[in-house]
């Protein structure tokens, strides 16, 4: 074993971190099994795997939010026993979660400071926490300032403060949640930068993630669970993205092809100058103009919160435009109801599916007919026919696949790909003129992805005019014919997909219009 | 006639009488503040204020101790506060309804033992005001800051030193993280359910002073139901602060000098009638709570039970 | 889980309930024994509206005896659908008569006294009775020893300010300070009477501050009505200010400024309201309680020295309101 170093930061390293057979029982579920597991000093460790693999179990027991039932953890050779954060934070284990846990209303200084000790006693020391932070800045390239609040910073902002945070508390061994899931391209290229730094400085890191061209990007090695078992540990050099998948879904994968637009001149919704109000007040949509023909999909990327839940809400009659008009199939249906809107053949697959795509304490028949209850064949003088009921949505669960134990089970009890999967067949079966997707695959494993993908791209060949809201620029590039970038509410551009790099789109989601020229 | 409002010792007297009338709303609602900055949110301040006044009057009136009965109305706030802990903390129950539960049992309790314990309403000789050499004989200050007794100075130093604790302080720096985001709190070793004791029977230590602070130091009386509405008055005068101790005190000054303003009005037999006077401080409250409304932003987990995990 | 946090709070509040509803716990027992309940806004003890009437059962049930004359009370019944669904319940128990002691409490006992022809129901302050042949109405003069007051307390006062607290410009309360204020014009015209309303019953905090703003305002003599004015006692013990009290004797609050009291003797009606009862006759009719009937009594506090002319000016009001020679009109 070669000499412990000590880091940049003044603590000491970690140099090897290991994970012996553990095991993590919920009732009813093996979330962990006799997984092994470990990272050393100065390489980026990715561990790949779908929703429910049990990644994030995993690292909870590393960082001591959960206690395994069996195995071992050992740093340097010596077996640790770590019962929560705070032995974590102790041993040099720093973790930076997937939604940040910073305090909004606090400074930057304030949220470093947090649960330390103070060199005052009682009284906070925020000015040699402030002079602290500058150091491990200085050090590793993390520019932020220590009395800024860090709701007025932005994303990739926070996630720095996270990183000092955890530098701060002498991280030597960092696990990264999903870091880059809320980034912007170029967002995500500066902190690949911050990860190389601080490997070559001597850290460990962990890498969660499911973009398979980040893992192959970053890290060197890879390590893919899968139903809480560890599949596999592989050096990243030679790995490919396909062999990666199969590995994380266990088969493999279709290709997805994009056929030819059919070239078409029909529109089927147009926005006008659209504006609206966001719930607090504030302007959330400005001037929005476009339109969307039958058999294509425009897909609308940004970073989350710069209007897009407003934007289907508009078009969806949900929220009231201020200004501007909106047309669907030449008719102007500018301020009509969801019901009106819904009669025009405008499908909806909303953003919070548990929310507001289903009533999950409805069976799924009941969810299966939510739109047509009042109609026939379903209903027939204000009584549901159940027999008829029951006969379509049995043909709807067929043809879309839907892993369900029975008609009258009630959806909350589903998992989250079918519950979608439930949404899709509701609104696709209608056949619907314009759909509108907002965030179609959030947080679905990568074979219900690849079902949503496929459906909407079957939609596309039916000349469906689809519009596609997603904060994932990947499934955004993959399904577009054109793509518009919305930021603070604006369309910044709209860029045919064959012309578009995945640069020129995320300076856009950044709000750099200038390149937009086109 | 309105001048006559405009006289020394009417102004004097609305000062001071605001002065006087705030104590009971400042320790209720630096409690409240502090207990809410956590996150939660206590609605039984009123069941609190009542038991502690009960309490430091019954000692007072049979020991002739008036520190002992300041001590077991906090003691008594305390266990109040402990148990609204409790209930909102270990079995997360749901605040406001648990909050009135906790008012009812209070406003009950404190009738039944001065029905059991004493009987009849009686006075007992309380806090009195302290001469302070040279300050109190200033002219118009004087009688107004200088003349009061001790847990009304106790007040105002309260909310400096509840400004100082949850600025200047790690402490202070825990409990708002607590109130604003227990999940990062206790992301880094912060034990949310402790911090949340902690405020939360402060909170009703405080509710029970203020309670004392009434029947021992201003009226020197209990009578059933005495807080008539004090205690939600509180509540909404940590809304209108802003949960800012400062800002605190300045909506349970005005308030109150409002109130002495309209005896004042009614007194000096200016032609309004009472109904309206009566509800003057209500009125100008509520209109600076709107046009101050826009800027405050109530802790985000304020109500909001916290379960590791989510 | 979850059904453990409500039954917990659900607890909670009945405890909670039950010990604020607890009242009067004697038990009705056999037929012959006249019974009588009551429900109150206040405290038995509250030494004003309610002691008053408390009082006055425990005087009839010490003079009828207790094996003859029982009665039950339900206390801080400042909650009026309470208070109605306590008549209800003590109208259904069988009780001879049941007093609903609270003008509040009227338009709930004009619902649910043609329910209980059998039974006798009376309310006050007040003259109306629905018209209903089963309620009793009663009110208290209380303007006439009002005015007694207000001539002692013109003579006594040597700054020529008056205050007087009060609750709510009405009823009772409204009453008695008309009366006072015309004793004080009637005895020194130059005397001046400022009253504060304080808009609550119960804001002892806010009388007693009523007090502190008479007392800056130069008032020498005080007087108040409803329960919360123990505060104003206070204040006025506190600066050596004289008080008058009303409806049940203060002088225990402070024995050294306390003048005189208008005590309320409710059994002066009560007692006919019985007898009526007892022959047969269930309501109609409407009472009052005044100087000449012996309802209303002026009670003085012997520890208080009052000069021989202010004692002789207050037994000729008394004598000249009872010959009808002093009009007190409401």
């Amino acid at each position: 074993m070669t000499e412990k170093k000590t880091l940049p930061s003044g603590h000491s390293q970690i140099l090897q971190m290991e994970m012996h057979g553990i095991t993590k029982r919920f009732p009813g579920v093996v979330a962990n099994f006799k997984v092994d597991f470990d990272v050393r000093a100065g390489e980026v460790h990715a561990l790949l795997g779908e929703n429910g693999a049990g990644k994030s179990t995993l690292m909870k027991v590393l960082y001591g939010m959960y206690q395994p039932d069996e195995g071992q953890i050992k740093l340097d050779g010596t077996p640790v026993t770590i019962h929560s954060p705070v032995d974590s934070i102790k041993q040099g284990i720093g973790m930076i979660h997937q939604h940040f846990m910073l305090v909004e209303s606090l400074t930057v200084a304030e949220n470093v400071a947090l649960g330390m000790p103070s060199t005052r006693g009682p009284l906070t020391d925020l000015k040699k926490v402030s002079a602290r932070i500058y150091e491990l800045a200085e050090i590793y390239g993390l520019r932020v300032d220590p009395d800024a609040y860090v709701w007025q910073l932005a994303v990739g902002q926070q996630q720095r403060v996270e990183i000092i945070k955890a530098l701060y508390r002498g991280a030597a061994l960092l696990i990264l949640d999903e870091p880059t899931a809320v980034l912007t391209p170029q967002e995500v290229d500066e902190f690949f930068v911050t990860m190389r730094q601080m490997v070559t400085d001597g850290h460990a890191l962990i890498f969660i993630s499911h973009k398979l061209h980040e893992v192959l990007d970053i890290s060197n090695r890879v390590s893919v669970l899968r139903d809480g078992e560890m599949i596999g540990t592989i050096p990243t050099q030679g790995a490919t993205k396909t062999q990666l998948a199969e590995m994380m879904v266990g088969r493999p994968l279709g290709e997805i092809k994009i056929r030819q637009q059919s070239k078409t001149s029909q529109t089927r919704l147009v926005l006008q100058d659209v504006c609206s109000q966001s719930d607090r007040g504030t302007p959330a949509l400005k001037n929005v103009s476009f339109e969307v023909c039958a058999g294509e999909i425009l897909g609308v990327a940004g970073v989350s919160g710069n209007g897009q839940k407003e934007l289907a809400e508009v078009i969806t009659g949900m929220r009231p435009v201020t200004s501007g008009k909106i047309i669907l199939d030449t008719q102007d249906v500018t301020g009509k109801s969801p019901k009106v809107l819904m009669g025009r053949s405008l499908s909806y697959i909303p953003e919070e599916r548990m929310r507001d795509g289903m009533i999950k304490e409805f069976t799924v028949a009941e969810n299966l007919i939510l739109r047509e209850h009042d109609q026939m064949p379903f209903s027939r003088r204000g009584f549901l026919d159940l027999k008829a009921i029951s006969e379509h949505s049995e043909g709807l669960i067929q043809d879309y696949n839907v892993k369900t134990p029975s008609l009258e089970t009630t959806v909350k009890s589903l998992s989250g790909g079918n519950i979608q999967k439930l949404v899709l067949a509701r609104e696709i079966s209608r056949r619907p003129h314009t759909l509108i997707a907002a965030q179609p695959t959030r947080g679905l494993d990568i074979g219900a992805t690849e079902y949503v993908h496929h459906r909407l791209l079957e939609q596309r060949e039916a000349g469906t005019a689809t519009l596609l809201i997603s904060e994932d620029l990947d499934e955004i590039m993959a399904l577009s014919d054109r793509i518009a970038v919305i930021f603070e509410g604006e369309i910044m551009g709209v860029v045919p997909r064959d012309q578009a790099t995945a640069e020129q789109i995320g300076l856009l989601m950044a709000g750099v219009a200038e390149t937009a020229a086109k | 006639m309105i001048d006559q409002l405009f006289t020394e010792a009417v102004l004097v007297g609305i000062l001071a009488s605001g002065i006087r009338l705030a104590t009971p709303y400042l320790y209720a609602s630096i409690g409240e503040t502090l207990s809410q900055r956590s996150g939660v949110l206590n609605l039984g301040v009123e069941g609190q204020m009542l038991l502690g006044a009960f309490t430091a009057f019954y000692i007072t009136f049979t020991t002739g101790n008036l520190w002992l009965g300041v001590l077991a109305a906090m003691f008594v706030g305390l266990l109040m506060g402990l148990a609204m802990a409790f209930v909102t903390i270990n079995l997360q129950a749901e605040q406001g309804i648990s909050g009135i539960g906790f008012y009812l049992f209070g406003l009950g309790m404190s009738d039944l033992l001065f029905q059991k314990m004493l009987g009849t309403v009686a006075t007992v000789s309380g806090f009195r005001p302290i001469h302070i050499p040279w300050l109190s004989d200033l002219p118009i200050i004087g009688k107004i800051l200088f003349s009061q007794n001790i847990l009304v100075y106790g007040a105002y130093l309260l909310v400096a030193v509840t400004w100082f604790v949850l600025n200047k302080t790690t402490l202070g720096l825990k409990i708002k993280a607590v109130g604003e985001s227990p999940q990062a709190a206790d992301s880094l070793g912060v034990s949310v359910s402790r911090i949340r004791y902690l405020t939360v029977s402060v909170g009703g230590m405080l509710s029970g002073l203020a309670g004392a602070s009434l029947s021992i130091a201003l009226l020197n009386v209990f009578q059933q139901n005495m807080t008539s509405g004090l205690g939600f008055i509180a509540v909404a005068l940590v809304y209108f602060g802003g949960w800012r101790p400062f800002a605190v005190m300045g909506g349970a000054l005005l308030f109150s000098m409002v109130n002495s303003l309209q005896l004042w009005v009614q007194v000096l037999n200016i032609p309004i009638p009472s109904d309206f006077a009566v509800m003057m401080p209500y009125v100008l409250t509520i209109i600076a709570l709107v046009i101050t409304v826009q800027r405050v932003r109530p802790p985000s987990a304020l109500t909001k039970p916290f379960e590791r995990g989510h | 889980m979850f059904s453990n946090k409500i039954k917990m709070i659900l607890l909670l509040v009945l405890v909670a309930l039950l010990i604020s509803a607890c009242g009067g716990t004697e038990e009705a027992a056999t037929p012959e024994v006249f019974k009588v309940a009551v429900v109150m806004p206040s405290a038995i003890n509250d030494l004003a509206f309610s002691q008053s009437m408390y009082d006055a059962l425990l005087g009839i049930q010490t003079e009828m005896g207790a094996e003859n004359f029982e009665f039950v009370y339900s206390e801080s019944m400042f909650v009026v659908d309470d208070a109605a669904a306590a008549i209800r319940d003590y109208a259904s128990q069988g009780y001879n008569l049941i007093i609903a002691h609270g003008s509040q409490y009227g338009s709930s006992l004009q619902e649910i006294a043609p329910d209980f022809p059998e039974t006798s129901f009376a309310w006050g302050t007040t003259v109306d009775t629905f018209g209903l042949p089963n309620v009793f109405a009663y009110e208290a003069r209380s303007e006439e020893g009002g005015y007694v007051m207000g001539v002692m307390a013109a003579m006594l006062s040597e700054s020529g300010i008056i205050g007087v607290v009060g609750p709510i410009e009405t009823g009772d309360a409204k009453l008695y300070v008309d009366g006072f204020a015309a004793g004080v014009a009637a005895t020194n015209d130059a005397a001046q009477v400022n009253s504060n309303w304080i808009g609550s019953f119960s804001d002892v905090a806010l009388a007693s501050e009523a007090a502190q703003t008479h007392i800056g305002a130069g008032a020498d003599v005080m007087t108040g009505t409803a329960q919360m004015v123990v505060g104003a006692v206070g204040v006025a013990e506190e600066n050596g200010v004289l008080w008058f009290g009303t409806q049940s004797s203060q002088t225990s609050l402070a024995p050294s400024i306390v003048v005189a009291n208008q005590v309320y003797r409710w059994e002066v009606v009560l007692n006919e309201m019985i007898e009526l009862i007892k022959g047969g006759t269930y309501g109609g009719q409407s009472f009052l309680i005044t100087l000449e009937n012996g309802g209303l009594v002026i009670d003085y506090n012997p520890a208080f020295t009052l000069p021989a002319e202010v004692t002789e000016a207050a037994g000729a009001a008394i004598d000249g309101i009872i010959d009808g020679s002093i009009k007190v009109t409401p």
